[in-house]
C-alpha cells in the first residue's frame, strides 16, 4: 500500500498562541518508545462469526468530529483507492467490502471479520478457488439492493490500470483466472469480463485464482471489492459516490475536504464492526502541518472534537507530552522504510553492505522529522514487527540495526575492490518540506566519509516520483525521505511478491513496486512455493524466507520500521491506532459527551 | 571655451567663511544626524562581523553546516531533534552562544554570521549592479529626446510587465536541471542566478526616476547654458546633471540593498531562493517551524534580517534628508 505521509512540513505557523516559556533545564522526557516488538501479530486474529450491532460501552449518539491532515485527500473511487488514509475513510464510512477488520480492546490489534460477506470465505482445498456468500438485504445510500454483480463490477473494472492508476487490483492481474489479460494495461474500463471474478446469483461471488491465493480474505477489505453502480464513470463517479455504509457525503472538494452525513439506509445488525454515534464528520486534508499541531494542542472549542490521522512532529511532540499526554495515541505501524540500491547496477553484495553500513540511520530520522524509537524504529527485516511470522535474526550487517560504521563500510568497499564506488541518487532543491536538500547534504558527507564518490542528482519536485519511477533513470539508488512499503494486508504475501519477485521491467518499462530492481530466479520460486502452502504455515515460511533474502542478498537498506503517533481533541472518544493501517480506529470514534 | 569663475576666485568679504561644496555641505549635516549615527554604528558593526565571519567562527570553534569540525547530529541532538545542550531545554552554553540548530546541530551563531555575510553581499551587488543598469538607461533615455527615448522606455516598460515571480519560478528549475549532476555547480549557478535574477528584476524603477529626474533638470537653466556656452554632452551628464542626481540616486540604494535582501528571503521562503549556501532567507525558512518551540532559533535570523533592513532604511532616510536641496536649514 502506498504511503503518502508528508515528513515534518516547514511553513508558516501564524497561529496566535501564547509562546511557550523557553529556557530552564531538563531536556524532554527521554526514552519514549514504542514496543514494536510487543505489537503481537497485528491483524492475524480472524472471527468469522462475529455479528452486529456493535455497541460501545458509554458511547452517546451526537456530535460531530473533525479529522484535519496535512495529507492530501487521493481519490474516492473505490477502484483506485490505494493510499491507506483514503482506504481507511472509504473503510469505515462509505464502502462496505466483502470482508473488513475490527479493532480489538483486548489485544489491541485487529481483526478480520465479515462484512458485505455473511463470513470470511470459503476456500477449496487449494485455495485457487473462493466463495462468498453476501448478506441479503443490504441497501446502498439509494435504497438499491448490494448484489454480487455490482462487487464483480468494481473488481473487473479496478484492474484496468490505465483508468485507475494507483492501481490497487495489481494483485488481482497477478493471481485471477485472466488476469494476464489486462497485462498490458489494454482493458476497457469495465468492459472486460474476467473468468477469475464470477457473480454466480445475486448473493454470491466465486474467485477463481491461477496460483493459491490464501490471503484473499485479508486481501478482500480494500474498496473494489464494494459495489459500484452500473456505469459508474471513471472520470466522476468519486464526485457522487454511493455509499453502503454507516454515512453518506454531504460534500467533497477533491483533495481538501470530505463532509459525511447519516446513511439512513445503513442497517446496525448487519455490521459486525462498524458504529455509527457522531452525527457527522468533517475532514480537512492539506492544512499546514504545525497548525494541525498547535489546534490540537490548544483544544479549544470545536478543536476538542478534533483529530488528526497524521503523526505528531518530533518536533511538537515534547510539548504534546507535557501538556497533552493523555491526548496521544501511540501504536505500531506495518511500514517498512528503505533505501533501495538498483540491484542491476550494484551487483556486488559487498557494496551493498556498505551502503547499508555507512547509511548515517540516527541523522536521517533527525533531518526527516521523526522521532527515533516511535515513528522510526531501527529494524533489519523486511516484514516489520507485528507481521504474522516476523521472525527476528542478527542485522546480516554485523553490526546492531541502525548503527553506522563507516571504518566497515570502507573496509567492504576495498575487500570488493570498490573503493571511489559512484553512488547516484536522486533528490529535489525544491522540496516543499525543504528536507531533501538537507539529506542530499547528509547523505554526501557520509557516504563519502566511508569511501564512496558520491553523485547526486537533482531533479525537481514535480518530476521526482516520475523520475524515480523510471527503471531506466540514471542513478543507482532509489531513495527518498519517505520511501517505504505498507502491507496490504499483515501478511508475508502482502511483501514479498510485489517488492522482492521479478519483474520484467525492460519490456514494461515499469518496475511495479519492486524498487530494488531485485531479481533471483532462487526467490522468485521460493515465493511461488510458500504461496501454494497451507495458510497456517505461510507466516513462518514467509519469516524465514526474510531472513534467507536479507542474508543471501541484502537487497535493501532497511531505514526504520514504522510507529503511529497521533493526538485528539480532549472530547474525543475511541481513538486507538489501527495496526493493519497506523490510521485510526475510525470505526469506534465517538463524542464524550 | 569660456572660463568659468572658480569658487575660489570668488571675492569674499571675510576670512572666516570657507567655501564648502554642497555635498560637503550635506555630509556635515549627515555627521549631526544622530539617528544617521547610531544606524551607521550599527551597519558598520554588522559589517564588521560578516566581513571577519571566517576569523571569527574558527577563534570560537563554532561551525557551519558540514565544515570540519562540526558536530554530529546523532550526539548533540536528542531523539526529537532538539539540542542537548543549550536552549531550548538547557541553560546558556557559551561555547554556543546562540545554541545549536534543532536536527542537525549546527552552531546558530556560526550559520547566522555566514548568513549575514550572504545576505549582506546579495544585497550590495544586486544595488550596485542595479543602479549601474538603471541610471545609465535613466540618464540615457532622459537626456536623449526623440527615438533612443522611446527605445529604452519601451526595455524599461517591457521588463517592468514582466511577471518577476512567474520568471523566478521558471529559472529555478531550468538552473536545477542544467547542473542536476554537478552538485557544487548546482550550488554556485543558484547563488550567482539569484544574484542575476535580482538584478534583472530591480533597475527599472531607478531608470524611470533618473528619467523623469534628468527630463526635469534638462531644461533647467545651467543645463541650458552649459549647453548653450558648448560643454561637450558627455561633461554635462557626468558633471552638470548626475551631481544634482546624487540625492534620489543614493536614497534608492538605500532603499534597494534591503529590498533585495528582503526580496532574496521572500524567494528563499517559497522554494525559489539558494539551496546550499545559508543566508538569512533560508535561515528563516529552516526555522519557521519552530516559532513556539525554539523561539531563539527563529527569532535572531528574523532580528538580523529586521535589523539590518531597518538601518538602512533609516539610513537612507537621513541621507535623502541631508542631500535634499530643499530641507536646507
Amino acid at each position: 500500500m502506498r504511503l503518502k505521509t508528508p515528513l515534518v512540513g516547514i511553513t508558516s505557523a501564524a497561529l496566535a498562541l501564547t509562546l511557550a516559556a523557553c529556557g530552564g533545564s531538563g531536556g524532554p522526557e527521554d526514552e519514549t518508545v514504542i514496543d514494536n516488538e510487543a505489537a503481537g501479530s497485528a491483524g492475524s486474529g480472524r472471527d468469522p462469526d462475529a455479528k452486529g450491532p456493535v455497541e460501545i460501552k458509554g458511547a452517546k449518539e451526537g456530535g460531530s468530529i473533525n479529522v484535519i491532515s496535512a495529507t492530501e485527500l487521493q481519490t474516492m473511487d473505490p477502484r483506485n483507492a490505494y493510499y491507506a488514509a483514503t482506504i481507511a475513510i472509504h473503510g469505515a464510512f462509505l464502502s462496505r467490502t466483502l470482508t473488513q477488520y475490527k479493532y480489538d480492546e483486548k489485544t489491541d490489534s485487529m481483526v478480520l471479520v465479515p462484512d458485505l460477506a455473511t463470513d470470511l470465505g470459503q476456500a477449496n482445498e487449494d485455495f485457487t478457488e473462493w466463495t462468498f456468500k453476501l448478506r441479503e438485504g443490504i441497501k446502498d445510500e439509494n435504497g438499491d439492493e448490494v448484489t454480487a454483480g455490482a462487487i464483480e463490477r468494481t473488481v473487473e473494472a479496478s484492474m484496468d490500470v490505465d483508468t485507475y492508476g494507483d492501481f490497487p487490483g495489481n494483485y488481482l492481474v497477478d493471481f485471477l483466472v485472466g488476469g494476464d489479460q489486462l497485462k498490458d494495461g489494454k482493458a476497457e474500463p469495465q468492459g472486460v469480463d474476467i473468468d477469475g471474478v464470477e457473480a454466480t446469483d445475486d448473493h454470491t461471488l466465486v474467485f477463481k485464482t491461477t496460483k493459491p491465493f490464501a490471503d484473499l480474505p485479508a486481501y478482500a477489505y480494500f474498496p473494489l471489492f464494494s459495489a459500484t453502480p452500473e456505469g459508474a464513470d471513471p472520470a466522476n463517479y468519486e464526485d457522487k459516490l454511493v455509499s453502503t455504509g454507516p454515512y453518506k457525503v454531504k460534500e467533497y472538494v477533491r483533495s481538501k475536504k470530505l463532509v459525511l452525513e447519516r446513511n439512513p439506509n445503513w442497517d446496525p445488525a448487519t455490521d459486525p464492526a462498524r458504529t455509527a454515534y457522531p452525527d457527522e464528520y468533517v475532514f480537512e486534508f492539506m492544512l499546514d502541518t504545525n497548525k494541525v499541531d498547535a489546534r490540537l494542542l490548544a483544544d479549544k472549542g470545536s478543536d476538542q472534537t478534533t483529530m488528526t490521522m497524521d503523526d505528531i512532529n518530533a518536533s511538537n511532540y515534547p510539548q504534546f507530552k507535557s501538556s497533552a499526554g493523555d491526548r496521544i495515541v501511540t501504536g505500531s505501524s506495518p511500514l517498512t522504510a528503505y533505501l533501495a540500491p538498483d540491484y542491476t547496477k550494484i551487483t556486488d553484495i559487498k557494496v551493498r553492505k556498505a551502503i547499508g553500513l555507512a547509511f548515517p540511520y540516527k541523522e536521517f530520522y533527525r533531518t526527516a522529522g521523526m522521532i527515533e524509537g516511535l515513528t522510526a524504529n531501527p529494524g533489519n527485516t523486511v516484514m516489520p514487527p507485528g507481521t504474522p511470522g516476523y521472525k527476528k535474526y542478527d542485522n546480516p550487517l554485523g553490526v546492531e540495526a541502525g548503527t553506522t560504521d563507516a571504518a566497515a563500510a570502507k573496509k567492504l568497499l576495498e575487500e570488493a575492490g570498490a573503493v571511489g564506488f559512484e553512488l547516484k541518487f536522486p533528490w529535489s532543491k525544491d522540496d516543499p518540506d525543504g528536507i531533501s536538500p538537507k539529506l542530499k547534504d547528509l547523505y554526501v558527507e557520509k557516504f563519502t566519509e566511508a569511501g564512496f564518490k558520491v553523485t547526486p542528482v537533482q531533479v525537481p519536485d514535480a518530476k521526482f516520483s516520475d523520475y524515480v519511477r523510471d527503471p531506466e533513470a540514471d542513478i543507482n539508488v532509489r531513495t527518498y525521505a519517505n520511501l517505504g512499503w505498507f502491507s496490504d494486508w499483515p501478511s508475508g504475501g502482502s511483501w514479498f511478491p510485489p517488492l522482492l519477485t521479478t519483474v520484467d521491467w525492460k519490456s514494461t518499462g515499469s518496475y511495479g513496486s519492486n524498487r530494488a530492481k531485485f531479481s533471483e530466479p532462487a526467490v522468485d520460486k521460493k515465493v511461488e512455493e510458500i504461496l501454494a502452502m497451507p495458510i497456517e504455515d505461510q507466516p513462518k515460511a514467509w519469516g524465514e524466507l526474510d531472513q534467507e533474502i536479507m542474508e543471501t542478498y541484502y537487497p535493501w537498506v532497511v531505514t526504520y520500521q514504522g510507529g503511529s503517533v497521533q493526538a485528539h481533541g480532549s472530547k474525543i472518544g475511541g481513538h486507538k491506532i489501527d495496526n493493519t493501517m497506523g490510521g485510526p480506529t475510525y470505526k469506534q470514534l465517538h463524542v464524550l459527551q | 571655451m569660456a572660463e568659468t569663475p572658480d569658487a575660489g576666485e570668488v571675492p569674499v568679504a571675510s576670512s572666516a567663511i570657507v567655501g564648502k561644496s554642497p555635498t560637503q555641505i550635506s555630509l556635515s549635516r549627515l555627521r549631526k544626524d544622530r539617528l544617521a549615527m547610531v544606524c551607521l554604528g550599527v551597519l558598520g558593526v554588522i559589517f564588521l562581523l560578516a566581513i571577519l565571519a571566517p576569523v571569527i567562527t574558527s577563534v570560537m570553534d563554532i561551525h557551519e553546516r558540514r565544515e570540519p569540525g562540526s558536530l554530529n547530529a546523532a550526539e548533540w541532538t536528542d531523539q526529537f531533534g532538539y539540542p542537548t545542550v543549550g536552549p531550548p531545554y538547557y541553560g546558556f552554553d557559551p561555547s554556543h552562544p546562540l545554541g545549536l540548530s534543532p536536527k542537525e546541530a549546527n552552531d546558530n551563531l556560526a550559520r547566522l554570521l555566514y548568513g549575514i555575510r550572504n545576505s549582506l553581499f546579495i544585497g550590495f551587488v544586486v544595488a550596485v549592479s542595479a543602479m549601474a543598469i538603471g541610471g545609465t538607461i535613466g540618464l540615457a533615455a532622459g537626456f536623449s529626446r526623440g527615438w533612443l527615448d522611446r527605445v529604452l522606455n519601451f526595455v524599461i516598460d517591457l521588463f517592468l510587465a514582466f511577471p518577476f515571480f512567474f520568471f523566478a519560478m521558471a529559472l529555478s528549475p531550468i538552473i536545477g536541471m542544467a547542473f542536476s549532476q554537478n552538485d557544487r555547480g548546482l550550488a554556485v549557478a543558484s547563488f550567482t542566478g539569484l544574484i542575476i535574477l535580482l538584478i534583472i528584476f530591480s533597475w527599472m524603477n531607478l531608470a524611470r526616476l533618473v528619467r523623469g529626474q534628468v527630463i526635469s533638470l534638462r531644461e533647467r537653466e545651467f543645463i541650458l547654458a552649459a549647453e548653450v556656452i558648448g560643454v561637450p554632452m558627455r561633461r554635462v551628464l557626468f558633471k552638470e546633471l548626475l551631481p544634482n542626481l546624487v540625492a534620489p540616486l543614493v536614497v534608492w540604494f538605500s532603499i534597494a540593498v534591503p529590498t533585495a535582501i528582503a526580496l532574496e528571503v521572500a524567494l528563499t521562503l517559497l522554494g525559489l531562493g539558494v539551496s546550499g549556501t545559508p543566508t538569512l532567507g533560508l535561515l528563516v525558512q529552516e526555522a519557521r517551524s519552530y516559532w513556539e518551540t525554539y523561539p531563539l532559533y527563529l527569532w535572531t535570523p528574523v532580528a538580523a534580517v529586521t535589523v539590518i533592513t531597518l538601518a538602512l532604511n533609516l539610513l537612507g532616510d537621513s541621507v535623502r534628508d541631508a542631500f535634499d536641496p530643499k530641507t536646507r536649514r
